[in-house]
């Protein structure tokens, strides 16, 4: 229909296109704002900081908080990856077999998928730090990542099948008449064809790890183990009863970074990830 | 990594282990849990360390910032016989249940005797449980009266020779159209309002407190409670606590206080400490600091003795602990009188120890410290029970907003729920 | 969470599996299980094992300070909680926020996704990029924010809607219910709105072009196009998001726990949940909210698979 678009038009799809900016990024720009803010500009109540600084950034990044946060972060980052890995891992060999193979309980598979990611992950907070006091995992990385899998193995197993669906497995065949062995062909062929998947997937993963809250407040409770989202309730302000949104602004910022560099370069990909073969057909 | 460095890389670890091997059996690492705060406590724990010349080590681990979350964290812990907490900074409410559910260790008497001479007597009713001293005083905070001179004098108010009464701080701030200081927040602090409020007026809010949970008896629905709750009633309705009174939590007072419509306030010393440090900051003018002044805690009638809350911290021993002995030292050199002091000019706030308070640079930062100590000898503990949480959560759920809080059903109210819950009948 | 591929069954290069199993497909079936079991393995330990355990322990009487007292109590914590109006307050919060969030989420969602199908080229990339902003964003930096800008110490959004009725800059937006659920709400809508608006997206990208031509051939309007073709056309994808959504919804715990901690009667289930487990610690009750949150999970989506006739097996093209 472009080609038939009316200047008037044109003028109404980038105000419409205005509108959704300001909607997707006003919070994030008033969250930024709010980071620059000194304590004494914390609160004047305004939009923008009297006078931009970077006191808060100092706070967290080489100051009082900083132990808290640099941990926190270096939890999150490791967790998340981890979590993520494992995840992509686990979910390329089932939703291979699942889109390759022809099996027995596959339905049940998938059910099980949907049925664990629309679980309510509060219900399985309390059983999960009992057992973890009892073997040990309560506060530890092992003990937030396992649980992270429930959150990040049914999205990545459905994803990845819907991908793998889309694969061309004929060529593979016809590699391996054209000489090549299974290996060779698998790799050559079925490979680069898998990649952009499978790295979608561990973007959509990663994110959802990032994310989490209920478990990093829940299964861990010192600096060995626990993650961003859950340290930004122990910040305090310049002093112990001083109003800590500066700092936690400025953490949240940080936290922000990663997935909004992700978005920036990999946008198209997260799309069809999210969409995959959402309503085909 | 090839086999060289596969190799190199466990020799590595081989050493490591030996050297820390070697430093466990000399110097204990001692960690303790400590709440946030300026760095005083970071600060001791390094004093400490030196002090003990290789006896032992203390490091600091952080907690959350709201007490009931910092015994959340510790109760988690100490359930799961973790022996890995050493030393904990306990906020004196949640005591009594660490003490009964076996998470502190024993304080031997001749240890007892050190760490409570010469100390206020809230603090150490508030480190003892059964008649047993579970914990040793480290600070003890209270909260007094702080007030904007000019408001005072133009309500004919003298706070300083004539102590004042919440029905006059009450009557000031509706005639001035001002705004009074206090904690209306769903939190700790509003139940450290209220109590202050029962105790002013002769009551209790748990009558007798070592008692098995059936048996508990409150006395919130009592002439006492009902006072108290006419009084955070009518700051609420009336909107004499400002616009922000559901949510306004210590700092959020501070800051009201400090702004035009600033007229009474109680809050906790920390006050002093971090206005001075806007005036130097360049934040705030210094005719605000020059203007502020205090004396006690209100009282609920005129001539009767105030019971300004109790609060501060006290360190416990870990029950799981295994290095028992260098935590019974490094207890002794945390809460050690200079330190004390150190921590009162540091953090702003107050020692627990009598002789902090005759220190020249704390009286220089602190020229309220005889008013802040006089306080604290009348200071009321809040209930002391197992069951802190639930009394308290019960009270918060009932009172709040403070524009709801009715004397005829708010008192009642809070001790159906709160007998209930206690009883497992109802949810919290 | 797009559970809702539709790719064609099996399709997969092999051939249509003879009657009598033949050594290859023998082999294929054991390869198909080896690979599939250690994901499916682990989403049961940590789903299924768990829930087990809380139904056991939702029959106690069992505080963590106090584990000497642990007492069997059959169902008298399912008792406690079922008679008691804070439960059902909860509840009622939880549908309350569902409704509005999913409502509002669905209409602004189509319509960000209509914006997205149909803008300008140059325009296209720029919106995506933008709408996954709050998609990809913690929730709780989401509820941070919100919380900041509302708040009556830091927030300047009580004063830049001063000029509607009822609000001032002094307003306390967090010291009343209906104002503080009013910014959960709008915090969850924000971050959670991409994520429905996507998959309509996808939905719209499907519809023939040539139905909406013949339907402009026709003479019909451009409501009633959007109406008559475009609706009908991905009721699928329509009912599949608004499904997850709900569920989702229903979960809500970080907004609450940052914005209100429940106060101003804002609990929701979860919440609950939470707090009598982690902060009471009293696991028995706690286990029994959980396991009844989880009740109320499965029920929500019974109804909608009934109610609505969502087969999720023919949204995925396998039924």
């Amino acid at each position: 229909m472009d080609e038939r678009t009316t200047l008037r038009q044109k003028a109404l799809w980038w105000i419409a296109g205005a509108a959704v900016l300001i909607y997707a990024l006003f919070p994030v720009a008033w969250i930024v704002s709010l980071s620059f803010k000194s304590a004494a500009d914390l609160g004047n109540r305004q939009f923008l900081p009297a006078d931009a600084v970077l006191d808060n950034y100092e706070m967290i990044l080489v100051g009082d908080a900083q132990t808290l946060f640099l941990s926190a972060l270096r939890n999150s980052i490791g967790i998340a990856v981890i979590a993520t890995f494992l995840a992509v891992l686990l979910s390329t060999f089932c939703a291979y077999a699942i889109a390759r193979l022809e099996f027995p309980g596959k339905k049940v598979i998938l059910t099980t998928a949907l049925a664990v990611a629309i679980f309510p992950v509060i219900s399985i907070v309390t059983p999960l730090f009992n057992l973890w006091r009892h073997i040990g995992l309560y506060d530890t990385w092992p003990g937030v990542i396992i649980p992270y899998l429930s959150l990040t193995l049914p999205i990545s197993i459905w994803t990845l099948s819907a991908f793998f669906r889309q694969i061309p497995w004929e060529l593979e065949q016809a590699a391996q008449v054209d000489g090549a062995t299974t290996w060779q062909a698998f790799r050559r062929v079925i490979v680069p064809l898998a990649t952009p998947g499978v790295f979608t997937t561990a973007i959509i993963s990663f994110f959802i790890a990032w994310n989490d809250f209920v478990y990093g407040i829940s299964l861990t409770s010192t600096e060995a183990a626990r993650p961003v989202p859950a340290a930004l309730a122990f910040f305090t302000g310049a002093s112990q009863f001083e109003d800590p949104a500066g700092a936690i602004a400025a953490a949240a910022v940080i936290v922000t970074i990663p997935v909004v560099v992700l978005v920036l370069l990999f946008q198209r990909r997260i799309v069809s990830g999210l969409t995959q073969g959402a309503v085909k057909g | 990594m090839g086999q060289k460095g596969v190799a190199a890389g466990m020799a590595v670890a081989v050493i490591t282990a030996v050297a820390a091997c070697g430093a466990d059996a000399e110097a204990p690492t001692l960690t303790w849990y400590i709440n946030p705060d300026d760095g005083g406590q970071a600060e001791i724990a390094e004093r400490c360390t030196q002090e003990a010349d290789g006896q032992y080590r203390i490091e600091t681990s952080l907690l959350p910032r709201e007490a009931s979350a910092q015994r959340e964290q510790l109760a988690r812990r100490l359930a799961a016989n973790d022996s890995s907490i050493d030393l904990m900074s306990l906020d004196p409410p949640f005591i009594p249940e660490f003490a009964e559910a076996g998470f502190l260790a024993q304080i031997p008497s001749d240890v007892a005797g050190v760490v409570t001479e010469d100390v206020v007597q809230s603090a150490i009713d508030g480190a003892t449980w059964k008649d047993e001293l579970v914990a040793a005083p480290f600070w003890a905070n209270t909260q007094i009266l702080w007030y904007r001179k000019s408001v005072a004098e133009e309500a004919g108010l003298d706070p300083q020779q004539e102590p004042v009464t919440w029905d006059e701080i009450i009557d000031a701030a509706r005639e001035h159209d001002a705004y009074i200081g206090v904690q209306g927040i769903r939190a700790e602090a509003l139940t450290v309002w209220i109590n202050a409020l029962v105790e002013s007026a002769g009551g209790q809010i748990i009558t007798d407190t070592e008692v098995p949970v059936e048996d508990v008896e409150l006395g919130l629905d009592s002439p006492a409670g009902r006072a108290a709750a006419e009084v955070v009633g009518t700051i609420g309705r009336e909107g004499l606590g400002g616009p922000g009174l559901p949510n306004q939590d210590e700092p959020g007072a501070m800051m009201q206080f400090r702004g035009d419509r600033g007229s009474f306030m109680v809050n906790w010393p920390f006050v002093w400490a971090a206005t001075i440090d806007a005036v130097e900051e360049g934040t705030l003018d210094e005719a605000v600091l020059d203007d502020i002044g205090w004396t006690m805690y209100p009282a609920m009638e005129p001539g009767e003795q105030p019971r300004p809350p109790y609060g501060g911290i006290n360190i416990g021993i870990g029950a799981f602990t295994e290095h028992e002995d260098a935590a019974l030292d490094a207890v002794q050199c945390i809460v050690a009188p200079e330190n004390q002091a150190f921590y009162f000019v540091n953090d702003g706030n107050p020692a627990a120890h009598t002789a902090a308070y005759d220190d020249p640079e704390v009286r220089e930062v602190f020229p309220m410290a005889d008013v802040i100590r006089e306080s604290l000898e009348v200071a009321a503990p809040r209930p002391q029970t197992p069951y802190y949480n639930e009394v308290s959560t019960g009270i918060q759920n009932t009172w709040h907003p403070p524009a709801a809080v009715r004397p005829d059903q708010s008192p009642e109210t809070a001790t159906n729920l709160i007998l209930d819950v206690l009883r497992g009948e109802r949810l919290l | 969470m797009s559970i809702t591929e539709t790719s064609r069954p099996g399709t997969a290069g092999s051939a249509p599996a003879p009657r009598r199993m033949s050594e290859r497909a023998r082999a294929e079936r054991r390869l198909g299980w080896w690979l599939a079991a250690p994901a499916f393995v682990v989403m049961l330990l940590v789903t299924a094992y768990p829930i087990a355990q809380a139904v056991y322990e939702s029959l106690f009487k069992y505080r963590l300070t106090d584990p000497d007292a642990r007492e069997f109590t059959w169902l008298t914590n399912y008792w406690v909680i079922l008679t008691d109006g804070v439960w059902w307050r909860a509840v009622g919060v939880t549908v309350l926020i569902t409704a509005i969030t999913v409502a509002v989420e669905a209409v602004l969602g189509f319509a960000l996704a209509l914006v997205m199908h149909r803008a300008l080229r140059v325009l296209r990339p720029l919106l995506r990029t933008a709408i996954l902003i709050p998609y990809a964003i913690i929730t709780v930096v989401s509820a941070f924010a919100w919380l900041y800008a509302f708040d009556i110490n830091t927030g300047f959004a009580t004063s830049w809607l001063s000029w509607v009725p009822g609000i001032t800059e002094d307003t306390n937006v967090f010291g009343s219910f209906g104002s503080a659920v009013a910014v959960i709400i709008l915090s969850e809508i924000w971050k959670t709105t991409p994520f429905i608006s996507l998959l309509l997206l996808a939905g719209l990208a499907q519809i023939p072009n040539d139905l909406l031509e013949a339907a402009k051939v026709d003479g019909a309007t451009w409501w009633q196009r959007l109406y008559k073709v475009t609706i009908p056309n991905m009721k699928a994808a329509i009912m599949v998001a608004l499904l997850f959504r709900t569920l989702d919804a229903f979960r809500i715990f970080d907004n609450v726990f940052i914005m209100t901690q429940g106060a101003q009667g804002t609990e929701v289930v979860s919440f609950l949940a939470y707090r009598q487990t982690i902060s009471r610690l009293e696991i028995g009750l706690g286990s029994a909210v959980s396991v009844l949150l989880f009740l109320s999970v499965v029920l929500i989506s019974v109804a909608y698979i009934k109610l609505f006739r969502i087969n999720l097996a023919s949204a995925r093209g396998e039924a």
